[in-house]
């Protein structure tokens, strides 16, 4: 007995150390962001014309990119959630893909494909359009890599919606478009904002393949995290600035959609999969 | 008017009726969980799809396998009630029983009327603007009974539709259903699991055992001669199959495979079905006096109360042939009956019918 006491205090130790180093190597950065400059000094490196645009052009183009994401990933995600057809695994692996692969990885494929020799860019270029270094190439960026996260909760959530719902809508003349939009779409809409948040966070974050695909031009291509990077060579107050912004948008999206579940409004949230049957 | 013959197999499983039901008509598959009754109703509705038959509603074929023909579900003029409903948790009930006329493009302002009418007419009108999960089960069935109503289907399916209610709701949502059902100008199809459904609501019977039916027929038809030992459980009498042996003096005597049996004749000779009804039994500790030409000694295999009614028991029997008894539960006291308790069993030869 006094063997196994023993040995279930160390366990507790343990937990708690590895708990606690864990918190102080994750919580570290960030307290080192928030207190190395002061908050008037903040406020004022915001508010330069410099900052200001690069965060303008972060909103713009983050929230762009989300509508993107959501009206070519609805779609996707109603197939992978609905449907079966050979392939699906192989498709399910492609969509997940820009989650895991190295955003510069998808900025040389972008610039591949878009670029004046691409594949698209030749087309492009022929109607007088080119992509690269743009405004847009920065949304496209940003799409890539920031769609998985939608696709992926909302073909969750999609395919949580018990399927007896679709059937009794069937039943009432109800086509399979009409009871997307008034069946599923509603029943899944608590992970379809969960997906559209992660999805504009990740928007928002997105470095790697911008730098790559759409380069660093100032008001035109230069988002928060690339202004953060360029800031670190030459004004350091304000990359801190920028990042402490970044940090406290991330923060309170994660934040928010942990309490999101909790709104009074959509009582009919599925609290568990699936209802015994 | 409905006229159906599917087949489907999933796996060892595999479906294979003939049904029809008459506009206004309710015909009642019953069956045990498992049978095919479920599959039967979802490949009437069109939401799954039969291997091969025909699926034909007045005028209309939803489905013929040999011409090709497949009317999707949102194209068909049925409804369909699930066993637990399934309606929209997300819609109040006035827009679950919207659903239906607006999902055919019918403008909120002209379903008014119809609506309203729907509401009515299941006592709604008080809950329209509740959520399904503010309601109770009797409420909740009346509100998809609306539902699948308001677009006046040509055939009305439904699964189950007591057993998601709990027994005190049952026995008053069954007279309220029965009186509906009897109001219904389309051809109607419920399934049960439940005998006294069956007999309640069934215009027409027909028995489902592992994917055929087995029976089919009005209830007195089913209740006079039951064909399988299955739809004699079902209605709670001894069913037993024998050969005529000799008729005389207005008595026949039958050997079944357990031993023999005295019955009225049933002026046949050969192969008869048996039947004796449980409350025609006797029990008793001594070998009985009077007239019962039938006696058979067997130890009590189990003490069954009858649910309902309370006041009577089942008893079943070890005898040879096997038989279920009814007697009241203070003959069981009086008695002392217990499983393993021997006892006999007596019946006249008049409580006994035999038919081909």
């Amino acid at each position: 007995m006094r063997g196994r006491s023993l040995g279930a205090l160390a366990w507790r130790i343990f937990v708690l150390a590895a708990v606690g180093g864990w918190l102080a190597f994750l919580g570290l950065p960030l307290v080192s962001l928030l207190v190395r400059v002061p908050p008037r000094e903040l406020w004022a490196r915001l508010l330069a014309p410099a900052s200001l645009a690069a965060l303008r052009l972060s909103f713009v183009t983050s929230v762009l990119a989300t509508f993107a994401v959501i009206v070519l990933g609805l779609p996707a995600a109603y197939v992978l959630a609905t449907k079966r057809f050979p392939g699906k695994r192989v498709l399910e692996a492609l969509v997940e893909l820009p989650m895991v692969l190295p955003p510069t990885v998808a900025g040389v494929g972008l610039l591949l494909a878009f670029g004046r020799a691409g594949l698209a860019g030749r087309a492009l270029g022929a109607l007088g359009l080119s992509i690269p270094f743009t405004t847009l190439a920065v949304v496209l960026a940003q799409v890539f890599v920031a769609s998985p996260f939608f696709v992926s909760a909302a073909t969750a959530g999609l395919r949580a919606v018990d399927a007896r719902y679709a059937d009794a809508a069937a039943t009432l003349r109800a086509t399979p478009g009409y009871t997307f939009r008034r069946v599923l779409l509603p029943l899944a809409l608590p992970s379809v904002v969960a997906g559209a948040a992660m999805s504009w966070a990740r928007a928002l974050g997105e470095f790697g393949a911008t730098i790559m695909f759409a380069g660093n031009l100032p008001g035109k291509t230069q988002t928060l995290p690339l202004a953060v990077y360029i800031g670190l060579q030459t004004d350091l107050q304000s990359a801190v600035a920028l990042s402490v912004i970044l940090l406290i948008l991330s923060f309170t999206i994660l934040l928010g959609l942990r309490f999101a579940h909790r709104l009074p409004r959509t009582p009919w949230v599925p609290r568990v999969a699936g209802d015994g049957r | 008017m409905l006229q159906a013959t599917v087949a489907r197999r999933r796996d060892a499983f595999r479906l294979d009726v003939a049904v029809t039901a008459a506009a206004g008509a309710t015909l009642v598959v019953v069956g045990e969980s498992g049978a095919g009754k479920t599959t039967l109703l979802r490949l009437l509705a069109g939401l799954d799809r039969p291997d091969s038959g025909r699926i034909v509603v007045g005028d209309r074929t939803y489905f013929d396998a040999a011409a090709g023909v497949e009317v999707p579900a949102w194209e068909r003029d049925v409804g369909y009630v699930a066993q637990d409903y399934a309606l929209f948790p997300h819609l109040t009930v006035r827009e679950n029983v919207a659903f239906g006329l607006r999902a055919q493009g019918m403008p909120r302002r002209a379903a008014q009327p119809r609506l309203d009418a729907a509401l009515e007419g299941l006592d709604l009108a008080p809950f329209a603007l509740r959520r399904p999960s503010e309601l109770s089960g009797g409420q909740q069935q009346r509100v998809a009974l609306a539902r699948a109503l308001v677009t006046e289907p040509r055939l009305l399916l439904l699964d189950e539709p007591l057993s998601a209610l709990d027994l005190g709701t049952r026995q008053a949502v069954r007279g309220e259903l029965r009186a509906l059902l009897a109001r219904l100008v389309c051809a109607t199809v419920l399934v049960t699991h439940h005998p006294l459904d069956a007999m309640v609501f069934g215009d027409a019977i027909a028995v489902i055992e592992h994917g055929t039916l087995t029976q089919v027929g009005v209830r007195d038809e089913l209740l006079r001669h039951p064909r399988s030992p299955y739809v004699a459980a079902l209605l709670g009498v001894n069913l037993l199959r024998g050969t005529v042996l000799r008729r005389e003096a207005g008595v026949a005597q039958v050997r079944t495979a357990d031993g023999a049996l005295v019955v009225a004749d049933p002026g046949v000779e050969g192969e008869v079905f048996v039947t004796v009804n449980p409350q025609e039994i006797t029990l008793s500790l001594e070998p009985p006096a009077g007239s019962a030409q039938n006696v058979f000694r067997g130890a009590v295999i189990e003490v069954v109360p009858e649910p309902p009614a309370g006041d009577r028991v089942r008893v079943v029997l070890g005898t040879r042939p096997p038989l279920v008894a009814e007697v009241t539960s203070h003959a069981v006291a009086a008695l002392g009956l217990r499983p393993g308790s021997e006892i006999y069993a007596s019946f006249k030869a008049t409580g006994v019918k035999a038919y081909q």
